[in-house]
């Protein structure tokens, strides 16, 4: 089967700075699959890469068959991927049912973009909210409006910067089901979060990235076992601290 | 429909059948239904600006340059081929839209100051232009319309009453068009655009697109306000009809003055800064060279450091307009 997303050894470079470095991977449809690493580890830079935001130096990513790298992020999200901001990046001057609706103007003209809007508000529990001004809400809230504008935008690959990251554990839970139901859906996400609990009860797969390259690939229990990986998150020597204990 | 007598519309009848009663009152030949009429038309130009400066956020200090094509387009077609002023009003809008969809692909890549600047540059090279070509344009001696009494075919009329009745219309229809594009899909992608660039394009905006059709409507809008200025006025030159201070940053200060982006702030910015402008040059330019310009100087910073949200702020504060966005979009 044909992956629904496909990166092939894509490369950012900030002057002399590699901030993406070759890295390849693919992406089912309805799979969930975390993207983890340190910060400053690339995995931003590899979001901004994949929707058209920042332009690739060398590389190609595919999605459903299609070449979506140099296009601009409208066009990528029109083909059906779209991704969320890490610091929730809303419309400070809309109510958050415009927020969401000015996203389903993608698929839809304005009458059936509010209905649209409703529709997924009343799918992330977001109606009691719909009419209040974004600049209003918690932090948590604004996450997941961000998430409800994405969704609005009826994408098919969905990258998620760090949604979770203000959630108390009920919320996450909440959030951790909605996702679930999107898969079941066939929506795929790519998903970076630090909430390695989070991470390893969400994803099928784990992808990590250090210094902008793919270090892992795997299943989380792989990955998280993986001595680079434990290298990277705890330093030098500590992978074979951790082999000597094991 | 829910809306539809909201205070906020009830306000804007009110000041559409002040502005229509006016003339009633005041001498049909007078100065002051002159200077009521520059009000209304300023008013008219600023809402245009208001439609790429208000909704898109993107400060424009040149659109004199659009303002200068539909006098110079209409004018021309008039003095050199008989054409009439109402046929070359359009052809002026088109030659308008046509500038600022060019002028839109090196600038739109620009933000805030960078794009004030560009724009303000090709507002001067027109001025420029205007002066150097003199055997078309006439050069720095300007243009004349020849006063040939009443000749509404012509948009030709004897009585300042009849331009101010075309201005008051002009007006209305501009602000039908920024009622339009403020509330429909492209306002959603306009105010996107102006708040968040690049969350826009994620969430599926064409942000050049919408930034362009945006800036072409609005040239086109006030190019048409300077076919109908040329007329009024029967003379203008590449200096003040390309004014930096005299049309392109008026027009934006009226809006921002007003109150950037909503319905009301062009009426409200005129109805303050062009009859405050009058009375300054009236009391004080006898007093000492410079005196009402440096009076009005300090009045508009005095405006803007003491609300600068514009004057409408004073109104969306009060109970009657209820929800900022309401009248935003001019519900």
């Amino acid at each position: 089967m044909q992956p629904l997303l496909q990166a092939d050894a894509i490369c950012v470079t900030f002057g002399g700075l590699k901030a993406v470095d070759g890295v390849s991977f693919s992406l089912n449809a309805g799979e969930i699959v975390g993207l983890i690493g340190p910060n400053g580890a690339g995995k931003t830079t590899l979001f901004n890469a994949l929707v058209g935001l920042q332009p690739l130096t060398s590389g190609t990513v595919w999605l459903d068959g299609e070449r979506v790298c140099g296009l601009k992020p409208h066009k990528v999200a029109r083909l059906g991927m779209t991704k969320t901001f890490q610091n929730a990046a809303l419309f400070p001057d809309m109510s958050v049912k415009e927020n969401v609706t000015t996203a389903a103007l993608l698929r839809h003209d304005l009458k059936g973009a509010r209905a649209k809007a409703d529709t997924v508000l009343r799918k992330l529990d977001l109606t009691p909210i719909a009419d209040a001004d974004v600049a209003d809400l918690t932090f948590p809230q604004k996450a997941l409006v961000e998430m409800a504008r994405a969704l609005a935008t009826e994408p098919r690959v969905l990258l998620l910067d760090e949604v979770m990251a203000a959630l108390t554990p009920a919320e996450m839970d909440e959030v951790m089901a909605v996702i679930r139901a999107l898969k079941a859906e066939g929506l795929a996400f790519l998903v970076v979060e630090h909430h390695m609990r989070a991470i390893m009860a969400l994803c099928d797969r784990l992808l990590a990235v250090n210094f902008g390259r793919l270090i892992a690939d795997g299943t989380p229990a792989q990955v998280a076992a993986h001595p680079q990986v434990i290298e990277a998150y705890l330093g030098h020597g500590a992978a074979g601290k951790e082999a000597a204990h094991a | 429909m829910r809306n539809l007598f909201s205070p906020s519309r009830a306000a804007l009848l009110l000041f559409f059948l002040a502005a229509a009663l006016l003339p009633l009152a005041l001498d049909p030949r007078g100065h002051l239904i002159r200077v009521a009429a520059m009000v209304l038309l300023f008013a008219a130009m600023a809402q245009s600006w208001n439609i790429v400066g208000g909704l898109a956020n993107q400060i424009s200090l040149g659109h004199a340059a659009f303002f200068g094509l539909g006098a110079y387009t209409s004018t021309l077609l008039f003095l050199k081929l008989g054409v009439t002023p109402w046929i070359g009003m359009g052809v002026g809008a088109v030659v308008a839209g046509g500038a600022a969809a060019l002028l839109s692909i090196p600038t739109f890549r620009l933000k805030g100051h960078y794009f004030a600047l560009a724009t303000l540059a090709f507002a001067e090279v027109m001025r420029v232009i205007a002066n150097s070509l003199g055997d078309v344009t006439g050069g720095p001696v300007g243009l004349s319309i020849p006063f040939m009494g009443s000749q509404p075919a012509l948009f030709a009329f004897r009585s300042v009453a009849s331009y101010y009745w075309i201005i008051l219309g002009l007006l209305v229809a501009v602000c039908a068009v920024f009622h339009l594009l403020a509330s429909g899909a492209i306002g959603y992608r306009l105010r996107a655009v102006r708040e968040n660039e690049a969350a826009a394009e994620v969430a599926g905006v064409d942000t050049f697109r919408v930034k362009l059709t945006a800036s072409v409507i609005s040239a086109a809008l006030t190019a048409v306000c300077g076919t109908v200025f040329a007329q009024f006025t029967f003379f203008f030159d590449p200096d003040s009809i390309f004014s930096l201070s005299g049309i392109s940053v008026r027009m934006a200060m009226i809006a921002i003055v007003g109150g950037l982006g909503t319905l009301g702030g062009p009426l409200v910015g005129a109805l303050f800064l062009i009859p405050l402008e009058e009375v300054a040059n009236a009391v004080l330019s006898s007093q000492a060279a410079g005196l009402s310009q440096f009076a009005f100087g300090v009045i508009l910073i005095g405006a803007i450091l003491i609300q600068p949200r514009g004057l409408m702020a004073y109104w969306l504060r009060t109970p009657w307009a209820k929800t900022r966005r309401a009248a935003a979009t001019g519900a």
